[in-house]
């Protein structure tokens, strides 16, 4: 097959076995304090900070980063349990996420020197989140034809005009790495990547709007985030004037491979499990070999990626085919339950699998979406077959 | 797999460049000459140890045999010989046969075995039954036969058999290879006993060969669907150009990719000697779960010559429709996946998915 699509197996890490082990008692003993409950997708919905700060205090926010900017300097392998512990458990990590994700490493490769040192070892402790400031009312899968613009001024700071969608959790956070127009398209098809800028956008500037929108379940998450006049310093500038789609792109490598792009439904999976086991049923114990084998393999490839990350490349092709795969199961998850079990779905259900049945359904849609759509994925999948 | 195989690979293909696959009936069951020359070659023994009469070479050695020769659709039990039957004889302490000769293994059926003394020492057992769904039946030389124990034993007796005397039924799959029936009257064999977990293994070890097949004739399928689409020509540009080709291209692609993973990390359970089941039995389920999408898509991007014996395709897409439900089908690995999982309890499911493997 291809190698742009395949990767070399991940070699086992004790290391990160040894950290999972501290993550699950953690978890175990959060649970049983009741500081937290299990939810579907909580690294979208689950904004705790006071939880996000304990996970920095042991240090497992910017694990991979630099000990000078707050990080502990482990592997990507050990990233990667910590991630996969806390998603499973459905715990409330979605205050942080962004920021430790993909913000922080943005900043590691392109940021300045104070930017690194203002503001990594802050998300690191778990008190400084981020929001990504990519898509646009007008602009969605075609990032690249946004229309929020800066210009510097006289003083050689940004004037930042325009506005910002499915901006999550922008009300509890702090900056938006934000995607700007700064200069004119290029000619040709390729053209309009020329111009593009991103700026670390400090959230409490004067001139920015925050705007609720709510997803189906009425949770408020999502933001707008309207730009009027924003004078943002001017050494604000992530990396360089003009570099931001290269940026971007590097970016959404980190934004697309983890754990999270097959575990978010993962908590309705636990709750399957219970019943499946309560129940016996053949038919729910067979459904839920065939759902833990898909999640197995995916496992498998996200694993491969953060292997690949530790040896220092940045497999953008094969992080795609994950989030394709993998997002399509969690939807897949919901379904293939409701099929084998006498289940209402409802939120306000007695029955815990009910609600978690009704949380899965109800934020599917966003599952094969956000992070770049399945068939924006399909695409680079398919540049990565030789078939454009 | 990694690159210490690739001159197995490579002399496994250029065995295969001499023979065509071609479409199996009664009369041509299997390809007689390929494996005449993959056996002077050494091939037929390869991952099996020299001193029980193996080529020797590593498990991966026999993982690349088995996979070159799955995606060259070569119609010989290679797979049975060396993953399967070839290691359970070995794991019981029981005799290899000649690897020139072919060896297959039974696990389904209703054979039970009594011990007998039939005057040729200890260790000998009379079966007595009928062996079903006998991958290669009336062309092994030799059959491992999974049997039920003498009354009040738990566990299975593995005996071998000389398949050169017994009656076989005439059944085939949907690609056509053997997969009759074998009448035990009360033959003579030499066997062990094993315990429960050790026959479970047994049947693990068969399963991740047959997804091992899986996930090689896969990757084949994919990669000439795309050859294909480069090539054919409608409305003056290739197929692959069509957004809606790439996209049906590109969910094969995440299939394929997905199974080879777990596949490969099943495989290499086996090399550190963990527990197999699991393992095999999701890789075996995931296989198996790619072949619609696979199959499914590789026909609708090939059009109606895909649906002739005139082209290569059905060689691989017949064999991925039956094998996913060999060696144990895909309801029972999920079933025994699902229960296995949940060995400690409802809650423990979590713990489990991460040991696996």
């Amino acid at each position: 097959m291809s190698s742009s699509l395949t990767l070399a197996p991940a070699p086992p890490s004790e290391a990160a076995e040894e950290v999972r082990t501290q993550v699950r008692g953690f978890l175990a003993d959060e649970l049983a304090a009741g500081t937290f409950t299990t939810h579907v997708d909580t690294w979208l919905s689950g904004v705790d900070p006071a939880f996000s700060r304990k996970l920095g205090e042991r240090g497992w926010l910017g694990m991979t980063w630099p000990k000078r900017y707050g990080g502990h300097e482990r592997s990507a392998m050990e990233r990667y349990a910590v991630t996969e512990e806390l998603l499973a458990a459905g715990a409330p990590v979605a205050a942080h996420w962004i920021a430790d994700r993909q913000s922080g490493p943005n900043l590691l490769r392109y940021g300045t020197e104070a930017q690194r040192q203002a503001i990594l070892p802050r998300i690191a402790a778990g008190e400084c989140y981020f929001v990504i400031g990519m898509s646009e009312p007008d602009s969605g899968s075609d990032l690249a034809s946004i229309r929020t613009r800066a210009a510097r001024n006289a003083d050689g700071d940004w004037v930042v005009n325009g506005a910002k969608v499915w901006t999550s959790n922008a009300h509890h956070s702090h900056y938006a790495i934000t995607l700007v127009r700064t200069g004119p398209p290029g000619e040709g098809p390729r053209g309009k990547h020329q111009g593009l800028t991103q700026l670390l956008v400090d959230l409490s500037l004067p001139g920015i709007a925050i705007n609720p929108i709510r997803i189906l379940d009425g949770g408020h998450h999502f933001n707008e985030v309207v730009f009027e006049d924003v004078v943002v310093p001017g050494d604000m500038l992530l990396g360089e004037e003009g570099a931001g789609w290269h940026q971007v792109t590097a970016e959404l490598a980190f934004e697309r491979s983890g754990p999270e792009r097959f575990l978010s439904t993962y908590p309705l999976l636990a709750e399957f499990g219970r019943r499946a086991c309560d129940t016996g049923d053949r038919a729910q114990l067979a459904t839920l070999g065939r759902l833990s084998a898909r999640l197995l393999a995916l496992r498998q490839l996200s694993l491969r990626i953060a292997a690949a990350l530790d040896r220092g490349e940045l497999p953008d092709i094969p992080a795609a085919l994950v989030k394709d795969v993998g997002t399509t199961f969690e939807a897949d998850v919901a379904d293939e339950i409701r099929r084998v079990v006498e289940v209402t779905p409802s939120l306000d259900s007695p029955d815990p699998l009910g609600r978690a049945l009704a949380e899965a359904q109800l934020h599917a849609p966003g599952y094969t979406l956000r992070g770049g759509t399945n068939e924006i994925l399909r695409g680079i999948v398919a540049r990565g077959l030789g078939l454009r | 797999m990694a690159s210490d195989q690739d001159l197995v690979v490579e002399t496994v293909r250029d065995i295969l460049s001499s023979h065509e696959p071609f479409a199996l009936t009664a009369d041509t069951a299997w390809d007689a000459g390929l494996w005449a020359d993959l056996a002077e070659a050494g091939l037929t023994g390869v991952g099996l140890p020299e001193e029980a009469g193996g080529s020797g070479g590593e498990l991966a050695d026999a993982v690349a045999v088995v996979r070159t020769l799955a995606a060259g659709a070569g119609a010989v039990p290679v797979a049975e010989q060396l993953l399967a039957a070839g290691p359970a004889l070995l794991a019981a302490d029981l005799d290899l046969p000649d690897p020139a000769e072919p060896l297959t293994l039974a696990i389904a059926g209703a054979v039970h075995a009594e011990p007998s003394d039939d005057g040729d020492g200890p260790g000998r057992w009379t079966l007595t039954g009928t062996a079903t769904d006998v991958a290669w039946a009336g062309v092994a030389r030799h059959v491992a036969v999974l049997a039920q124990p003498p009354e009040g034993i738990e566990g299975a007796v593995l005996a071998l058999v000389d398949a050169e005397e017994l009656a076989t039924s005439d059944a085939r799959n949907l690609a056509g290879e053997p997969r009759g029936s074998l009448v035990l009257g009360g033959t003579a064999a030499s066997g062990a006993l094993l315990t429960a977990a050790q026959a479970g293994e047994v049947r693990a070890r068969y399963a991740l060969a047959r997804a091992v097949q899986l996930a090689a004739a896969l990757e084949q399928v994919l990669a000439w669907t795309v050859q294909y689409a480069g090539e054919r020509h409608q409305f003056g540009r290739p197929l692959g150009r069509f957004q809606a080709v790439q996209m049906e291209l590109a969910e094969m692609a995440g299939e394929v990719t997905a199974v080879t993973a777990l596949v490969d990390a099943a495989v290499q359970t086996l090399d550190r000697d963990e527990d197999v089941v699991l393992a095999a039995a999701a890789a075996k389920v995931r296989a198996g779960a790619a072949v619609e999408v696979v199959a499914r898509l590789a026909h609708q991007v090939h059009g109606a010559i895909g649906f002739t014996q005139e082209h290569r395709l059905h060689h691989l897409t017949r064999r991925l429709w039956s094998w996913r439900d060999e060696a144990g089908s895909e309801l029972t690995w999920s079933q025994v996946l699902g229960v296995g999982l949940l060995a400690q309890g409802g809650d423990g499911l979590w713990p489990a998915l991460t040991r696996v493997v």
